[in-house]
């Protein structure tokens, strides 16, 4: 390994895994745009960095043999968004990238990052959790796998334990339906005042519907109960209680982009939209 | 902390080494060490864009990037794109068109228009707004800005 006193710069994950364990003080670096932001702040002041850009195992985006995507933790945005072999019930992944912050920040800010800072304001972890995502975490034991609905657990914290690092996304191979993110922001690159992410596809059973909310609770909000709801071949009043049941199970903060009560009205108005976007996609095929 | 690392740089087109603190940003060493004021320091946290600079030919905050984690990488700055066509054309449309009033946010405005135009050489007034959303400017309501870029672009397709 390449040393330069403050600054480590591993070529491969087991060696920036061997960097965490030796120094604890010591912060990741990929795209820098969360982590100077805090340094910027004054809210942490890392004693070394590790910079991740030259292990090569973390860049890019492979398709593995069943269809399924890898998505390397140091994929920027800007590459997520112009993906456009994310089709079908996948497209949410794209478009979530593609409504982050702006586009020079897009240049910058990586999957791995986003997603290892947890900010519950961001794009993707309400579409990761939609899209029944894993993340793959490397530490000095090997690799293990999360779905990304167990990977935040909190304000700003993850599944992550001392010593680890998302090497990688999985998606699994995309059905033929409809996948959308939207995202209600005060303005373009704002960070989301709720998003919605949204799966659906279409079966002999009716449809199968995934919803995940955004912005509006420590994690993203994704309700077995709400989706058999909006599953099969619900109406308007299934619709209704799922919104209802999401809006209840919601723990949204008062901020500068929206009280906690206006962020609560806007969850079943934005699964509705969303919902009747995607059902009339769905028609619209078959 | 106060310990100073090694770091090779090409900025605007000139090799320079220099020895930085772990987590002094590319915008200070920039403003403060070589005296390139081009790149503003605005909110310090990549939202308002007038630090907007060039990495490798791309786009990026100037204030988001560590100096130590651009090692071997190229740096262009306003000053160093001046004889760019695209800069040129840009400029001069935004001094015809008044698309500056304080002139702070430009020199972001203008790295941020050349990334668009590079890459979308007939942009709509939507596209134009998203390529500057990360671009914040508290004189002009935007509305000179865009139509500058427009006629930026215009004048490149002749």
């Amino acid at each position: 390994m390449s040393v330069d006193q403050g600054v480590f710069r591993p070529a491969s994950v087991d060696e920036a895994v061997s960097v965490l364990a030796r120094l604890p003080d010591a912060r990741l670096i990929s795209g820098g745009a969360t982590l100077v932001a805090m340094i910027n702040a004054r809210l942490i002041e890392p004693a070394a960095l590790v910079s991740l850009a030259g292990v090569d195992e973390l860049h890019g985006i492979t398709e593995n043999p069943d269809g399924g995507w890898r998505i390397g933790a140091m994929t920027r945005h800007r590459d997520v968004a112009a993906e456009r072999r994310f089709t079908g019930t996948l497209a949410l992944v794209q478009q979530a990238a593609s409504l982050i912050a702006n586009a020079t920040v897009r240049n910058m800010g990586t999957i791995g990052g986003a997603i290892a800072h947890a900010d519950p304001g961001l794009d993707y972890p309400p579409a990761l959790v939609a899209a029944d995502a894993q993340i793959e975490i490397a530490s000095g034991k090997g690799r293990r796998r999360l779905p990304a609905s167990e990977f935040f657990v909190d304000w700003y914290a993850t599944a992550l334990q001392s010593a680890e690092l998302v090497t990688a996304v999985h998606l699994r191979a995309a059905s033929d339906g409809v996948g959308l993110y939207h995202k209600l922001a005060r303005v373009s690159g704002d960070y989301a005042t709720v998003s919605v992410a949204l799966t659906m596809s279409s079966g002999v059973a009716g449809i199968a519907t995934r919803a995940a909310m955004g912005a509006c609770g420590p994690t993203p909000i994704l309700l077995e109960e709400a989706n058999a709801l909006l599953s099969g071949s619900p109406g308007e009043s299934e619709l209704n209680r799922a919104g209802e049941l999401l809006a209840a199970a919601a723990d949204p903060v008062d901020d500068v982009r929206g009280s906690a009560e206006y962020r609560r009205l806007l969850i079943p108005r934005m699964l509705a939209r969303a919902f009747t976007e995607a059902r009339a996609a769905i028609g619209a095929r078959t | 902390m106060s310990r100073d690392l090694p770091v090779n740089l090409e900025i605007n087109g000139a090799a320079v080494a220099l020895e930085v603190p772990l987590t002094e940003t590319l915008l200070a060493t920039l403003r403060e060490r070589l005296q390139l004021t081009g790149a503003k320091r605005g909110c310090n946290q990549g939202v308002c864009g007038a630090c907007t600079v060039t990495l490798d030919g791309v786009a990026v905050r100037a204030c988001l990037s560590l100096t130590l984690n651009c090692e071997g990488q190229k740096v262009a700055t306003i000053e160093g794109v001046a004889a760019d066509p695209l800069i040129e054309a840009l400029q001069q449309a935004f001094v015809d068109g008044g698309a500056l009033q304080c002139g702070f946010c430009t020199p972001g405005q203008l790295i941020a228009a050349r990334a668009l135009l590079s890459q979308n050489s007939d942009p709509s007034v939507e596209e134009v707004q998203q390529g500057l959303s990360g671009n914040l400017c508290r004189c002009t309501g935007y509305r000179k800005i865009i139509d500058a870029v427009l006629s930026a672009a215009r004048s490149m397709r002749k």
